[in-house]
């Protein structure tokens, strides 16, 4: 039988349960063991009460979605002109450019927050560049604060924008692009009635993508951040490697899974567009 | 993929996995072998030299070590399923797992190759006995200091005479360095516990500006030192000697050292607890502690060990009788009691 005519369900039915039984079945386990341990629902309450508003879990809330923001907003503006450039190349060309992307992900998140480290550093190399030029008199903070947080974190992101742009671009019909080009269109005036419209479900999906994997991040702001830059995954890892409060962990674990699932919702119907949007 | 999100689910994946009973099944082992949680990296090989190695020549037992993290440490005692036997760790941990009633009681009676009473008494406790002691010093850049360099952490404090970027550690290290905090506030060495918190992040804030940041990880204390990312800084013995010994112009002082402690325990449900207790015996050993406290640079906890290292050694080391009188010891119950307290107190101060 052609696998087309199976059932899509059956199809499915393996991811589905590697997941399920891996991943669903054992967070569940693990969030609603660890509340329940604390007792009644008022004592309950009581804990998520001073988890949610001790003004640790607020303040990071703040950051991450701040950081988030301002990252995802970089790795657009950045990654859109790239994004264009690829869905235009040919040849050498486009193989080139998806390198460039993609290679350096053949290394672990650490080993390259590592090398971030050593360029953006108080002796680092972009300091003794911008000093032996006679550019700054004083090095500039670059790492150990927010600044460095921003560029670990725009640069580990970038590839999931520009692949999923891509996507969207590589769909837009160039006849249409030509056509309004020959009835007179400026080219500032196609990209913004013509071409802008056509990506912007990709836009979309890129945005909420990238959003979703920043307000998740760990290993860069550790790192790359200075004391302040608290976000809301750094002070799960807390709660579960050193104070071993599990259930503080289980609460905040479930904000951040509840704002990624409803960003997530946003994100398939937008993808869901992605189909219908790109249609002549 | 890089998000923490992912990141997490796959260690809290563990954790519950590790939790389901159902799919577990206990591997029958044969007591021929010892599995040691341990802080890995260089330590084990270290320790495999010294310590695993002759103890397989001499009973014919091997040992593995392993890494695992305390909150793993923490689920399997948590769902009945423990995989090792021996757990070499921060003392403070120790305590956490005691409290549970994870561990066995060592069985100082049955020491056949170390005697219990050399060891330092206020190390060596009923579930747990020390194997070595660490600490956390005041280091300096020698080229930055050449005239005249901070000898006390109130001077530390001191930035406008020692002016230059500070680190300290972060509450990620473990503790946060409120001791340092106090004594720059000139709390006595001896009333420093129970900590005020208040007032040590008080304290903390008047040196706050000069901290180019917290470190959370050995590695990241020692390579911010080397970098000259900070030329002022808190860090452990061990890891500074190492960039000494490399000529990096680093320097210390022993003026108020803290002195932590890595101590031994057993589970109580573990496969192999009879071999676990007699790696811990041979472990204790003077000519043992010796060799492995020489490589490490700490402390030996066995008092017979030190007559077997020379002055030059011991000089490099923490522990003895230096210790007693400038240094001053953790008080890991008080953290034990208090993380929790602190963890969000220092949450809240650090994002002011």
């Amino acid at each position: 039988m052609p696998l087309g005519r199976l059932p899509a369900w059956l199809l499915l039915a393996p991811a589905l349960l590697l997941l399920i039984g891996v991943f669903l079945v054992p967070i569940g386990w693990f969030l609603v063991a660890s509340i329940m341990e604390l007792g009644t629902p008022a004592e309950i309450w009581e804990e998520v009460d001073a988890v949610l508003f001790s003004g640790a879990v607020a303040g990071a809330l703040i950051n991450t979605n701040w950081i988030g923001l301002v990252v995802t907003l970089l790795v657009l503006v950045i990654g859109y002109p790239v994004s264009y450039a690829l869905s235009r190349a040919k040849g050498v060309a486009f193989t080139l450019i998806l390198l460039c992307i993609v290679l350096p992900y053949f290394t672990s998140t650490i080993v390259r927050t590592y090398a971030w480290m050593v360029l953006l550093g108080r002796n680092g190399l972009i300091n003794q560049v911008l000093l032996g030029t006679g550019l700054i008199s004083e090095p500039l903070n670059l790492l150990y604060n927010r600044t460095g947080v921003v560029i670990g974190m725009t640069y580990v992101l970038l590839p999931y924008m520009v692949l999923t742009l891509y996507a969207a671009m590589k769909a837009v019909d160039m006849r249409l692009l030509q056509a309004a080009e020959g009835m007179g269109a400026t080219p500032l005036q196609v990209f913004l009635r013509v071409f802008a419209p056509l990506t912007l479900h990709g836009v979309i999906a890129g945005v909420l993508i990238t959003f979703i994997l920043a307000i998740g991040f760990f290993v860069t702001p550790a790192l790359m951040g200075g004391p302040s830059d608290i976000m809301i995954a750094m002070l799960i890892e807390r709660e579960v490697e050193l104070t071993q409060n599990w259930p503080a962990a289980a609460i905040m674990t479930v904000v951040l899974l509840t704002v990624t699932l409803i960003l997530y919702g946003l994100y398939s119907r937008f993808s869901g567009a992605l189909e219908g949007g790109a249609k002549p | 993929m890089s998000g923490k999100s992912i990141r997490i689910s796959r260690r809290l994946l563990v954790a519950t996995a590790l939790a389901a009973p159902v799919l577990q099944s206990r591997v029958a082992r044969a007591s021929g072998e010892v599995i040691v949680r341990t802080p890995g990296g260089v330590y084990d090989d270290i320790m495999r030299r010294h310590v695993y190695d002759p103890f397989t020549r001499e009973t014919g037992i091997t040992v593995r070590p392993v890494a695992a993290t305390t909150a793993k440490l923490f689920a399997m005692f948590r769902a009945n399923n423990v995989e090792l036997d021996l757990i070499d760790t921060g003392n403070g941990q120790l305590i956490t797992l005691e409290r549970m009633g994870a561990l066995a009681p060592i069985a100082y009676d049955s020491w056949r190759w170390s005697k219990p009473e050399d060891i330092t008494p206020e190390l060596r406790k009923r579930t747990q006995v020390a194997n070595f002691v660490y600490c956390t010093v005041l280091a300096y850049n020698k080229e930055t200091f050449a005239n005249g360099h901070p000898n006390s952490w109130a001077e530390f404090w001191d930035a406008g005479r020692f002016p230059g970027p500070r680190m300290l550690a972060d509450m990620a290290a473990g503790s946060p360095n409120l001791e340092f905090a106090l004594l720059a506030d000139s709390v006595p060495k001896n009333q420093i516990y129970p900590i005020d918190i208040d007032r040590a992040l008080r304290s903390l804030s008047r040196i706050r500006p000069h901290i180019r940041r917290f470190w959370d990880t050995g590695a990241l204390s020692a390579q911010m030192l080397s970098d000259r990312e900070v030329v002022l800084g808190s860090i452990w013995n061990g890891r500074l000697q190492t960039l000494i010994d490399r000529n990096a112009p680093l320097a210390y002082t022993w003026n108020e050292h803290m002195i932590q402690v890595q101590a031994l325990g057993i589970f109580k449900d573990a496969a192999n607890v009879a071999g676990a207790q007699r790696l811990i015996d041979f472990m204790m050993q003077p000519h043992v502690q010796a060799g492995y406290a020489k490589e490490l640079i700490y402390g030996p906890t066995n008092e017979k060990a030190f007559s077997l290292l020379s002055p030059e050694e011991i000089a490099r080391m923490p522990g003895g009788e230096r210790s007693r009188q400038t240094g001053f010891y953790q008080d890991v119950s008080w953290w034990e009691d208090n993380r929790d307290r602190v963890n969000r107190a220092w949450s809240r101060w650090v994002m002011r």
